[in-house]
């Protein structure tokens, strides 16, 4: 994904500046780019959030609507969520079905999400076993320019915490605010031999795809991992990564919530 | 499927084993004719084959890459492997799964001795219980072999899940379904001993501490089943001697 | 018996002798496919067992015309790699003969590898005494790991075939063999081959071949 001749001549800066222990933005090795979060941006979506993690930007929207429940969960809602990685966020990008990336990362936003029960589906009950609140969490990338997966997975979580139930254009009850009881942040590391850089900016990747995305929960607890790239992983590094994953998430769940209390 | 009270009685799971067992796995090496290398499986109620097929000719051209091999692996599900009968093609499931493996063998495959090439893993899952990825990719690892591709080494990979607060190795249905947690990992072996890590997913709630363990747990665990895939190969190439 | 080994397999601290079918990382020697370790004393190797051809230069190939073009002809030659023959490597190419005249699609021939460049672009030319185009004989196919076994210590085993048998038996590395003379004669050594095939990693190869053919010879006597 990172095969343009601009990519390249980056690589050797990155890895320069690396030796010298420095990132080419002078971020620190486990520091975030700053995090911006607005909500409410789409109307006519029941929440939703344009996030930018540096200069990447990544908007979500939220939708709702009564459906059938899974067979083996009948009094909980649904959750689903689907990534675009449309043309217009990056020249590597291109038409068509969702590629193994976009799946990837929809898959582990929603694994963060699942597992963390971030959102409270047994809440989300309208008529056991008949009918629930089926969510479409749809996350649209709009520009890529490093660590889509993260960006993408803070403005899911905002695009959340920002929806309401729109239980009276149903007719089935009044609206109320979406129930939420945790807030799972992933974080991604870029993986460079024996060192780790977290939240990886487009120019960082030019040096490869080989990451790693811990996501974490509340009580410092990890709800996700996944391994992504053809590279093998040493024990203690991943010990590390694990370590300044877990710190990382904790500040920008602080985060989220100081931006998010203030819009939402 | 209802959850049942506990999933573990007395320190026994509920098909018996205890905490840090597998299930029971055979192995069947050479099993197709036309591929170039190939590998049935059986990992408790997992019925998977593989087959490996190339280095061969990459097709279309503009898939190919002029330093090194290209890597495929597919991943796919039989319409009569599970209980509800699955659609058939690749649903967004397999498709990471066929990613996230596709990698791991990419990363000790020797591509760049075959230039322009393409090397075909194909998998399929006749019957799927719990851990059908890490199935495929044991039974992947010994196909590669039997084929005779350059590889590092061997890959060998096995879940551990978290069901009432205990670490399990090889969870099967029910401590997938009901459990806390599902880690699966595949390590590379090399000299005899776990190097580093080929695969690692996680989902449910666990601990640092518990990661650590579950890694612990899990190394056990390819140990025990790269002996069966050692002994799986080295059984077929002494049959043909004994045939003398 | 000898080891069988598979990748991964620790094999030696001394990187100086890795040879064939092993790699280096750090001081360590490894095998890098399955197959059988042999070890001398300033070398250890690891013969397969399978595997594809892949062309070395210096390799006599045979090969199947797929593609005329009008500087040469491209080759099938049993590898992930097809083998290009430029029409100057081939010394039936005649001023004013047709390209497709001298060989075409579907001809076979036997050839040497000239030239591979790094993106394993393949040469080969017809310029040496081996080479020719087959247009008789019979041409046997099998693993081309197991070649090595077919040509024997120093060609031992190829010449105990051609004289107990009075044939002509040319080699390809790529696991082709083409074979020429009496029919019935051809037929035993096609099975004579399958017969190093089948057991190729066993000992005392030579003196079973020896035997299967006096066998085979008094049957059809």
């Amino acid at each position: 994904m990172t095969e343009d001749i601009l990519s390249e001549v980056k690589k050797d800066y990155v890895l320069s500046k690396l030796r010298e222990g420095e990132r080419i933005d002078g971020r620190k090795f486990d520091e975030f780019r700053k995090v911006e979060i607005k909500t409410g941006l789409i109307e006519k979506a029941e929440g939703s959030a344009l996030v930018k993690l540096g200069n990447t930007q990544v908007v979500v929207g939220v939708k709702m609507q009564p459906g059938e429940p899974f067979p083996d969960t009948p009094d909980k809602g649904v959750i689903i969520v689907n990534a675009e990685l449309v043309p217009l966020a990056s020249p590597t990008f291109e038409p068509g079905p969702p590629d193994e990336n976009s799946v990837e990362l929809a898959r582990v936003v929603d694994r963060g999400i699942r597992e963390s029960e971030a959102v409270d589906l047994s809440k989300l009950c309208i008529e056991e076993g008949k009918k629930v609140w089926i969510i479409f969490v749809d996350i649209h990338a709009l520009d890529d320019d490093g660590n889509l997966l993260d960006a993408s997975a803070i403005a899911s979580i905002c695009a959340l915490l920002d929806a309401k139930v729109p239980a009276s254009r149903f007719g089935v009850g009044e609206d109320f605010k979406l129930p939420i009881n945790d807030i799972p942040v992933s974080v991604t590391s870029l993986i460079i031999g024996e060192k780790f850089l977290i939240d990886p900016s487009r120019d960082e990747m030019s040096v490869g795809d080989k990451t790693i995305t811990i996501s974490v929960g509340r009580n410092d607890e990890v709800v996700a991992i996944q391994k992504s790239g053809d590279y093998l992983l040493n024990e203690s590094l991943f010990e590390e990564v694990l370590e300044k994953s877990i710190v990382a998430g904790r500040k920008i769940r602080e985060e989220i919530l100081r931006q998010c209390s203030k819009t939402c | 499927m209802h959850k049942p009270e506990r999933l573990i009685v007395d320190g026994k799971r509920l098909d018996g084993r205890k905490p840090d067992e597998l299930r029971p796995i055979r192995i069947e090496v050479d099993f197709l004719k036309r591929a170039d290398g190939s590998c049935y499986l059986e990992m408790g109620k997992n019925r998977v084959v593989a087959a490996v097929y190339g280095p061969r000719e990459a097709h279309p051209r503009h898939i190919q890459d002029p330093t090194k091999a290209v890597v495929r692996y597919r991943y796919n599900m039989a319409p009569f492997s599970v209980e509800e009968r699955k659609r058939p093609g690749p649903d967004r499931r397999s498709v990471e799964i066929s990613k996230v493996s596709k990698e791991a063998f990419e990363a000790v495959i020797m591509k760049e001795l075959f230039p322009r090439s393409v090397i075909d893993i194909f998998v399929e899952v006749l019957q799927a219980d719990a851990g059908s990825r890490t199935a495929c990719i044991n039974a992947a690892s010994v196909a590669l072999v039997d084929a005779g591709i350059p590889i590092k080494g061997i890959l060998t990979s096995v879940a551990v899940a978290k069901v009432d607060g205990t670490l399990v190795l090889d969870p099967m249905k029910e401590e997938d379904n009901f459990g806390e947690a599902d880690m699966p990992f595949a390590f590379l072996i090399r000299g005899g001993k776990i190097e580093s890590i080929a695969l690692l997913q996680m989902d449910g709630r666990m601990t640092k501490e518990e990661i650590k363990e579950a890694m612990k747990l899990a190394k056990k665990g390819a140990m025990e089943i790269y002996q069966l895939q050692r002994e799986a190969i080295m059984k077929r190439f002494l049959e043909e001697e004994e045939n003398d | 018996m000898r080891r069988i080994v598979l990748p991964g397999d620790f094999l030696s601290n001394n990187p100086k002798i890795a040879g064939y079918g092993t790699y280096v990382e750090g001081d360590k020697v490894y095998a890098k496919i399955l197959g059988l370790f042999e070890e001398t004393e300033n070398s250890i190797r690891v013969i397969p067992l399978k595997g594809k051809y892949v062309p070395s230069v210096g390799d006599t190939v045979i090969g199947i015309v797929r593609e005329v073009s009008a500087n040469g002809w491209t080759l099938d030659i049993n590898s992930p790699y097809q083998a290009f023959l430029p029409a100057m490597e081939n010394p039936e190419t005649k001023p004013g003969k047709k390209i497709s005249d001298v060989l075409d699609m579907g001809d076979a021939v036997i050839a040497k590898v000239v030239n591979i460049d790094p993106r394993m672009k393949v040469t080969v030319t017809m310029k040496d005494k081996i080479c020719r185009a087959i247009r008789f004989g019979r041409i046997v196919a099998i693993n081309p790991a197991r070649v090595p076994r077919v040509i024997g210590k120093k060609g031992s085993m190829i010449k105990l075939i051609k004289s107990e048998l009075d044939v002509q038996m040319i080699v390809g590395q790529n696991g082709l063999i083409w074979l020429n003379g009496d029919r019935k004669k051809i037929s035993i050594a096609e099975e004579v081959i399958y017969l190093i095939e089948e057991e190729a990693h066993t000992e005392g190869l030579t003196d079973r071949v020896a035997e299967f053919i006096k066998g085979r010879k008094n049957a059809q006597a």
